[in-house]
């Protein structure tokens, strides 16, 4: 049986607006299995986003619980939360946020030097890994400015992966990208998710969902579809893409 | 109004910000005004209130015995001087006073009749008694306007002098402006009774030269006071330079306006740092607000604005802040002025007759208005750097092509250091900026810390540079006694630590100087507490002499050069061993041995022991030791009741005290006597009296240099507590700065898991280098000014107290880790989530 990394019971989210309550998310029981490549979809405003920072431990839910791996952690500070993330959770932005100031290399040990100690193994698995995503040797000096939009993500998904973290979340990882890079991205993902590697994924384009093997549909606050792909192999992508578009415009999307 | 917007925007966005900058011009100009407004104003304060006495300018008094007609007759044929006046005086120097907190003290008095008074000055009475209330004061007493102003008496208070132990009281009738001797320096000019003058005339007449007779004139400008001695001597043939006593306008300006300038001075110095230091964040905040708001710029180009008209807006929100900083400072150097009159009075211890000059103010607002706009209009202008697409490209200026310090790949030890290093060598020319604002504000905070510290217990550190123990009993011994015996028989006591044999201070004229000199003789300078030479040794032979610091200075002596001292028809040269800090008398002290001061003074008696207490025992406890010892002195014999039982003891008493008053008073040195009362004979002589009087430094200390302590500690503790929030800050604002303007990249930290104390961590680590180099750039430069700032005020060499420069260095360091650590808090309030819905 696949045991649960990431569960939510009753958990809610709300933001104050000019004196008003937004609740954003209501009441949210969900569990992410262990090695799923879980994607979040839904309309614009649905929460997903929302949702991602409080199950990684980037936002504090406003009630109800999260439970990591068993372990509430909704009651964190924020520097408690901080240790959290760098201990479990890989991170993926839409827009990148590589450090500006620091080069290739730089921005990936910047992320691996907070969890463990320097050691040349370390430095050989960071060019390593960027070297599986593309990124050559001579391009471990260059700085975020002189990087394509593709190249600096697949830095950045390196920077989330350095550590081996128990969960890796992504936020729209492609939605920046143009159709050839994010494809480039996606490979990647599905390359790290076959290894075993728990994924949480925001995203509101269907070819990156299809890289999923659960996708959970978010309405106003709460999951009102869950969506188990069929496993590679067993279907084509034909089959794949026709199950997943049945199941979102049953959801209205 | 789209640019004024912006501009307002920022204001409320960084409120912490403006109001930091808003505080630093208001200290500025606060204290640039406070300067403007009161540095002539000082200047012109004594001048006025010397003008307003009507005072002549100069007095020189000479010893009674020693004065001849003939000397008023060289001033009037060699110099013309213009309204001089011949008189008596009395002069009473180190007299026991009790204030008018029955506190005693030590001061020097001048005595004088109205007439005498009239005749030197207008006699400008500034508050008095009725003439009904002054007929009815059987000792009334008029003393200068100091005493009003700085010492608190007021009409009808008591002035009590202390003569040979017997107390004189007088009532004060009134207050008047005094031109000269009207200092704790110079003294006291005290205006009495005709019969008072009268009665003191008989207790300080001559035989210890306590009256004088005063030449009163205003000196032309080519007068020369040694010119005029050595003329007077020539016609005397006398050795009388010692003698002569002179007081001067420029002298007693120069002594009474010295410590206010160097306050004011101070204060232009503090603002300056405080200025500095505002530039140069004022300096880096623009810039980092432009790279802040570099996506702004951008759209306010696209949208057709010229970086002209976006400069404008960052230069509006400093006239606006700093422009009402300015006038906040301006307001409040107005609103403090009748306060710092009345400290200016206290220290001047005269009346201010000038209205402050409040259009210096306004001067200081707009100048220090345009300064700040045009500093900020220079950095604003970078502004133009960025046209749309650069600024579209946000952050572009801070990325590096070049070389990558100190590469992650080699990180040891802690990330959180490694990365604030590395962002501290990626940054360098920001680190410059901060480094001035440190030096600046770190050198006047050590500097204002040696003085707190020296100063904390009152004069005890400033003992050390007076050039004499200072802590000891000078028990002055009657002519015929053996000083070697008692010398030997009070070291032996437990509450004396050493005792030592010397003489008087002799004056002697020192060849081709300004001022005479005083033979201070040690028989072994090894038993002084206090005597330190700065440079060379103590003297050891006949013909070796140590001098001041001062003098040296003044007459560019070095050692192992020679001076020529003369005394008596005597010409004797020595050469100088040594130089030591003494601010005695001015530094005219010359230090020697015994058988150096008998070349000179061949006559001269060792009479005087130096008596040196032991630890924990008073000098009181001592006086009341060695007074058992030997009996009271002559002098305090004098006054003493005579309240014995029998007849013969009333007797003895009573001819022990005429004795002692013979002794003290009036330079007698044997006495016999022998009275009969029926069959009996009761008789005796002086010899029982060993002791004429002692002595301690400790009135003169207390009315003179505790006031000077006192006062700079206050002084220099403020300026040190002012300084330390100039500093905080600045740093606190440069640190929440810099935590805006790199907001981003902090927030991705955070979402690495870096935790707010590590970021905060790495920024107050990230100006550790700067502060380490800027905190030892500003301990050699505070070595610098202490070194220059003692030799310049007192004309000594004090050592710097390297312990507390060290201890000031280090909390220094920890200080600017704290503040700016502590600043960059807002980083716990860096959403990561808002980071990356932006």
């Amino acid at each position: 049986m696949v045991s649960s990394i990431l569960k939510t019971e009753k958990l809610c989210k709300s933001f104050s607006n000019g004196g008003l309550q937004q609740h954003v998310i209501k009441n949210l029981d969900l569990e992410i299995r262990e090695g799923d490549f879980t994607v979040i979809m839904g309309s614009s405003g649905s929460g997903k986003s929302t949702l991602l920072y409080a199950l990684s431990g980037m936002d504090k839910p406003s009630m109800g619980k999260v439970l990591f791996n068993g372990t509430e952690i909704q009651g964190y500070s924020n520097d408690e939360l901080a240790v959290f993330r760098r201990r479990n959770c890989g991170f993926v932005f839409q827009s990148v946020y590589l450090l500006e100031n620091q080069n290739v290399l730089d921005n990936v040990l910047t992320g691996a030097l907070i969890v463990q100690k320097n050691s040349p193994e370390l430095v050989m698995k960071a060019k390593d890994l960027l070297k599986k995503v593309g990124i050559s040797d001579e391009d471990l000096n260059k700085y975020p400015s002189q990087l394509s939009g593709g190249e600096a993500q697949r830095v950045g998904i390196v920077r989330a992966i350095i550590n081996d973290p128990k969960i890796l979340f992504a936020d729209e990882p492609t939605g920046q990208l143009n159709s050839s890079s994010s494809r480039d991205v996606l490979d990647i993902f599905s390359d790290v998710h076959k290894r075993g590697q728990s994924i949480v994924m925001v995203t509101h384009d269907l070819k990156t969902a299809l890289r999923g093997t659960r996708v959970l549909y978010l309405r106003d606050g709460g999951i009102v579809g869950d969506y188990s792909m069929p496993v590679y192999g067993e279907n084509d992508l034909k089959e794949r893409r026709n199950g997943l578009t049945a199941f979102l415009e049953e959801m209205g999307w | 109004m789209r640019i004024l917007r912006l501009s307002l925007f920022n204001l409320k966005k960084n409120k912490r910000e403006a109001l930091a900058i808003i505080f630093l011009t208001m200290i500025t100009t606060f204290m640039f005004s406070v300067f403007i407004t009161n540095g002539a104003r000082i200047d012109h304060a004594y001048d006025e209130g010397f003008k307003a006495s009507g005072s002549v300018n100069r007095l020189i008094i000479i010893g009674e015995d020693q004065y001849h007609d003939e000397f008023k007759r060289i001033l009037e044929e060699e110099y013309h001087p213009e309204r001089l006046s011949e008189n008596r005086y009395i002069f009473s120097a180190m007299t026991d006073v009790l204030d008018n907190n029955n506190e005693p003290l030590s001061q020097n008095l001048l005595f004088v009749t109205e007439k005498t008074e009239r005749q030197l000055e207008d006699f400008v009475k500034t508050e008095m008694m009725s003439e009904e209330e002054i007929a009815r004061v059987e000792h009334p007493i008029w003393l200068p306007d100091t005493f009003r102003i700085s010492k608190g008496y007021i009409l009808g208070d008591t002035f009590t002098v202390i003569k040979a132990a017997v107390p004189y009281p007088f009532t004060v009738v009134g207050f008047y402006e005094s031109g000269l001797q009207s200092s704790d320096s110079y003294g006291f000019k005290c205006v009495l009774s005709d019969a008072d003058y009268d009665l003191f005339s008989m207790i300080y007449r001559s035989g210890n030269a306590h009256s004088y007779v005063g030449l009163g004139f205003d000196a032309p400008a080519d007068f020369s006071l040694d010119d005029f001695i050595d003329k007077c001597e020539a016609s005397s043939s006398e050795n009388i330079r010692s003698d002569f006593f002179d007081f001067s306008y420029d002298n007693e300006k120069n002594n009474e306006t010295t410590f206010l300038s160097i306050y004011l001075m101070m204060t232009v110095f503090l603002s300056l740092v405080t200025f500095i230091a505002s530039l140069f964040m004022i300096r880096h905040k623009i810039g980092n607000d432009i790279e802040d708001q570099m996506q702004q710029i951008g759209v306010l180009e696209a949208l057709g604005y010229r970086s002209k008209e976006i400069s404008l807006a960052y230069l509006y929100e400093y006239i606006l802040s700093g422009g009402f900083g300015a006038i906040l400072g301006g307001i409040l150097a107005v609103a403090i002025t009748p306060a710092l009159d009345q400290g200016i009075m206290i220290m001047l211890g005269r009346g201010m007759h000038e209205s402050p000059a409040f259009s210096g103010v306004i001067i200081v607002v707009l100048a220090i208005t345009a300064l700040v706009t045009l500093f900020a209009l220079l950095k604003a202008r970078t502004v133009k750097n960025y046209p749309p697409v650069v600024a579209f490209r946000r952050g572009i200026n801070t990325h590096h092509f070049g070389k990558n310090p100190m590469p992650l790949e080699k990180e040891k030890g802690s990330i959180n250091c490694w990365l604030a290093l590395k962002g501290f060598l990626s940054d360098v020319k920001s680190g410059i900026g901060v480094s001035i604002c440190i030096i600046t504000a770190g050198t006047t905070l050590l500097f204002a810390l040696l003085m707190v510290v020296f100063f904390k217990d009152g004069t005890k550190s400033l003992e050390t540079l007076m050039g004499t123990d200072v802590n000891i009993l000078m028990v002055n011994l009657m002519s015929d006694v053996d000083p070697y015996a008692v010398r030997d028989e009070i070291a032996s006591l437990p509450e004396v630590e050493k005792a030592m044999v010397t003489y008087d201070l002799e004056f002697v004229s020192v060849k081709d100087a300004g001022d005479p000199g005083q033979i201070m003789v040690y028989e072994d300078f090894n038993l002084s507490d206090t005597l330190f030479p700065c440079y060379g040794r103590f003297p050891e032979h006949d013909n070796e002499v140590m001098i001041a610091f001062r003098r040296a200075k003044t007459q560019n002596l070095s050692l192992g050069d020679s001076i020529t001292l003369t005394s008596g028809g005597l010409e004797k040269s020595y050469i100088i061993t040594g130089i030591i800090s003494s601010m005695m008398n001015s530094g005219t002290v010359l230090y020697m041995t015994p058988e150096g001061y008998s070349r000179i003074r061949a006559d001269g008696r060792a009479h005087i022991i130096y008596v040196y207490p032991a630890e924990g025992v008073s000098l009181d406890d001592l006086e009341a030791k060695v007074s058992s010892l030997y009996g009271m002195s002559a002098k305090d014999t004098v006054g003493s009741s005579a309240a014995g039982g029998s007849l013969e003891e009333k007797i003895r008493l009573a001819a022990e005290e005429k004795i002692a008053v013979l002794l003290s008073q009036y330079g007698v040195t044997d006495v016999d006597y022998a009275i009969r009362i029926g069959d009996q004979l009761i008789s005796g002589n002086s010899r029982n009296f060993v002791i004429k009087e002692i002595t301690t430094y400790q009135g003169i200390i207390k009315s003179q240099m505790a006031p000077i302590a006192e006062v700079t500690k206050k002084y220099t503790l403020i300026a040190a507590v002012l300084i330390t929030v100039v500093i905080a800050v600045i740093l606190a604002i440069l640190s929440s700065s810099n935590v805006r303007r790199q907001r981003h990249s902090l927030g991705i930290m955070k979402s690495l898991g870096y935790s707010s104390h590590d970021l905060m961590t790495q920024m107050a680590l990230k100006i550790l280098p700067v502060t380490l180099l800027s905190v030892l750039i500003a301990s050699v430069c505070v070595v610098l000014i202490n070194r220059v700032f003692w030799t310049a005020l007192f004309g000594v060499v004090a050592s710097t107290n390297i312990p507390v420069i060290v201890i000031g260095d280090i909390g220094l360091i920890l200080f600017c880790y704290a503040v700016t650590y502590f600043s960059a808090g807002r980083i716990k309030k860096i959403s990561v989530t808002e980071l990356m819905t932006e």
